[in-house]
């Protein structure tokens, strides 16, 4: 076949020309497929296989749901990007209500004021969790999960060392002195799989130290993070690392992963560990006949680290948001699914018993939970799902702004690059900006009722 | 030939090139100049890379220069760039001029180099990681946590991207220096000129292009680096190993400014402009050809 080379140069063109058309004709398309859109992702093919079935081929309608797993890390970034582009999921997911804050700046998120009258999800949902939903009085998503700091240890371990579980500071602290001196690892920590760990350890040290009526009040901008009482805390906490209990020292916390302190736990080489609850499921393969030792774990709420600080505080946060695509159409099958997602204790129960998810934050009764269930899950459920005194997680209640900055820089703290004082001058500086702007997340007063 | 056929023959030419030219100019404005166009408009606003941004003016440059995360991670990439203009060039050189002396097991050789460059990043510091393990691996045989020590981290992470790097800087000089002219080293040897002499006086001249272009692209890729950073160490211990790259990621999808982290974007385009600039005109002084 011969041909001219006009119509080659025309033909090439073409052929150059065709994929941006197709790439253009997607662009700004919303994903108005069949079913309700979900991208979700899951820690294990377990709690993967566990959602398809008991929450995805279970629900029974209006509509069916069309799951697409995410990679964990690139999630939030994927939604993102969607979403800037008018298309993504019809039910969103993200990280947390920073994030909701600024999906609800840019108009990507449908209201829920509505559907939580219709669903009268005032009445199953933890009160303090609607309050933080809330971003500037307009609710647009519901908590998917929640959680909270604990202590984690090795029974065993304590024992053989003669150390009771602690419940104070000073008690900490002399655990900490104790297992320093006998080479062990004091706190079981580190940053090097998730640097962004060390704002667990600056929430405990907020509620804890400082306390949550402080932590409250500069929330509501009524109190500057450069308080004496934030100052404290922040240098009590960076004092703990660099005497090496954090990780065994400031070098080692950087490059400590989450398995070796796992392992640390289980062969009795570190007294305690100081993690979020989501770390009972983690935990598992590392102890007992799966890991091939007989150790064992347990858990306990965190303590005051000074006098002043109410004995019991929770700190609560939440992992995971639901919202409805402002882009859907079909946010009516979408806010049923929803509700279908949060409304049951039984089912929320059955997922934490079975492949160990975080339970959404409604009131959960030994009775939620099926025959069989570990007696320390249980426990934590039932005690969390009866707080009387919470505190408030970083990632949760603070604006995404401050939040990086406030994690990023306490790193520079305990290696002497930055002092506590100037550390939270600048983070004052950068929440007083956010409070300006309204991205906040609406903060419930300590004893959880929304104010 | 007419003159009015000949203007009318170069005209079609002409045509005919931008013919051929067209899908690419398309395509790179629309994934390039666009793109480009875009994160200097969005430098001159607050947007967070969701929804509506508002024009701040210059105010993102301003932060950026009393910036102190901004300035260290700036000095980070002069000190990597610094590094990578003097230990993979010269290892590529001395490794190249060496594999021109011998002949048995020379591919062998280029291959054992070369290997490094084409494996994944990610893979390279993965391994890299284990071995540099106060747990696992040679820190734990010298008692030296690298890579969370905040004065040895940076070092740690360029060594690990050198030994990756290096062996491509050999291929690459040893390409040009099989087109150096071998009575050029027949003359310098009747002269006197031992090994060294020879590299320095007939090597080293004769590829001065391929050795000028590699430091170029060399400032261009330092001020681009952003892998090994962040599957090594993710900016830390403390920010010690942050680079532009790894600021205006965190700060585009951490701390959602995208207006800001579009600011760091530019300034390290400009960077790059201003090397390219001071490079071309050097040659042009000089009179050299690549």
């Amino acid at each position: 076949m011969t041909m001219s080379r006009r119509k080659f140069l025309a033909l090439s063109a073409a052929a150059a020309a065709l994929p941006g058309v197709a790439g253009l004709a997607g662009c700004g398309a919303p994903d108005h497929s069949a079913g309700i859109g979900y991208w979700s992702a899951f820690a294990s093919q377990q709690q993967r296989d566990y959602f398809q079935r008991a929450r995805v081929d279970a629900f029974p309608g209006p509509g069916r749901v069309e799951l697409t797993v995410k990679p964990t890390a690139s999630i939030d970034q994927l939604t993102q990007t969607a979403l800037a582009a008018g298309t993504g999921p019809d039910l969103v997911q993200t990280d947390g209500p920073a994030q909701v804050a600024a999906y609800q700046a840019a108009g990507y998120l449908h209201s829920l004021e509505d559907y939580a009258h219709t669903y009268q999800w005032d009445r199953v949902l933890a009160p303090w969790a609607l309050a933080a939903s809330r971003i500037n009085g307009q609710l647009v998503s519901l908590p998917a999960d929640y959680e909270t700091m604990i202590l984690l240890y090795n029974p065993a371990t304590l024992h053989e060392h003669g150390w009771p579980v602690p419940r104070d500071g000073a008690t900490f602290e002399a655990i900490c002195t104790e297992a320093k001196a006998r080479g062990m690892l004091p706190v079981a920590a580190g940053n090097a799989d998730w640097r962004a760990a060390s704002e667990w350890w600056v929430t405990m040290a907020l509620n804890h130290h400082a306390g949550p009526e402080a932590v409250y009040q500069a929330l509501r901008g009524r109190l500057p993070w450069t308080d004496p009482v934030f100052v404290d805390a922040i240098s009590t906490l960076s004092g703990y690392y660099q005497a090496g209990w954090w990780g065994g020292s400031v070098e080692d916390y950087f490059t400590n992963s989450f398995p070796q302190m796992y392992t640390a736990l289980a062969a009795g080489d570190a007294a305690v560990m100081i993690t979020g609850s989501w770390a009972s499921t983690e935990i598992e393969p590392y102890f007992g006949e799966a890991a091939g030792n007989t150790a064992t774990w347990d858990w306990a709420p965190l303590f005051p680290l000074r006098a002043g600080v109410p004995d019991l505080v929770w700190d609560l946060g939440i992992g995971r948001t639901l919202s409805i695509n402002a882009h859907t159409d079909k946010p009516d099958e979408t806010a049923a699914y929803l509700n279908f997602l949060e409304s049951d204790p039984r089912r929320q129960a059955e997922g934490v018993a079975e492949v160990g998810m975080q339970p959404a934050p409604l009131e959960l009764t030994a009775a939620d939970f099926p025959p069989g269930t570990g007696d320390r899950q249980v426990r934590l459920y039932t005690e969390l799902s009866n707080a009387a005194t919470i505190g408030y997680t970083t990632w949760t209640f603070f604006p995404q702004q401050t939040d990086t900055e406030l994690s990023t820089n306490f790193d520079k703290v305990f290696t002497g690059l930055l002092s506590p004082a100037d550390y939270l001058a600048g983070l004052d500086a950068t929440f007083r900006e956010e409070l300006r702007r309204g991205a906040v997340p609406t903060a419930p007063a300590p004893n959880g009722i929304a104010s | 030939m007419s003159s009015g056929v000949a203007s009318r023959l170069g005209r079609r030419r002409a045509l005919v090139g931008w013919a051929f030219m067209a899908p690419l100019v398309a395509v790179n404005a629309l994934v390039v100049l666009g793109p480009s166009l875009a994160a200097v408009y969005f430098s001159l606003t607050d947007w967070s890379g969701l929804g509506a941004a508002h024009w701040v003016g210059l105010r993102n440059y301003r932060e950026l220069a009393g910036d102190p995360d901004f300035g260290a991670a700036l000095w980070h990439n002069i000190l990597w760039t610094a590094f990578f203009l003097v230990v993979p060039m010269a290892m590529g050189l001395f490794g190249a001029f060496a594999l021109t002396r011998i002949r048995r097991g020379r591919l062998l050789l280029r291959v054992v180099y070369f290997v490094p460059y084409i494996v994944a990043s990610v893979v390279t510091s993965a391994i890299w990681k284990n071995l540099l393990s106060p747990q696992l691996g040679i820190g734990k045989v010298l008692h030296v946590n690298v890579l969370g020590n905040i004065h040895l981290a940076l070092p740690a992470v360029e060594i690990v991207n050198n030994w990756a790097w290096w062996g491509f800087l050999v291929v690459v000089f040893l390409a040009a220096m099989r087109d150096v002219n071998p009575h050029l080293y027949e003359a310098a040897a009747l002269d006197g000129a031992g090994t060294f002499g020879q590299f320095w006086h007939v090597t080293l001249p004769s590829i001065r292009p391929t050795f000028l272009f590699l430091g170029l692209m060399t400032i261009i890729w330092s001020f681009l680096s952003f892998d090994y950073v962040y599957v090594l160490t993710q900016g830390g211990p403390a920010g010690s190993t942050d680079l532009l790259s790894t600021l205006l990621y965190r700060d585009a999808f951490g701390e959602l400014r995208a207006g800001y982290a579009s600011a760091i974007g530019v300034v390290m385009a400009l960077i790059s402009a201003v090397v390219v600039i001071g490079y071309l005109a050097v040659r042009k002084r000089k009179d050299w050809t690549v």
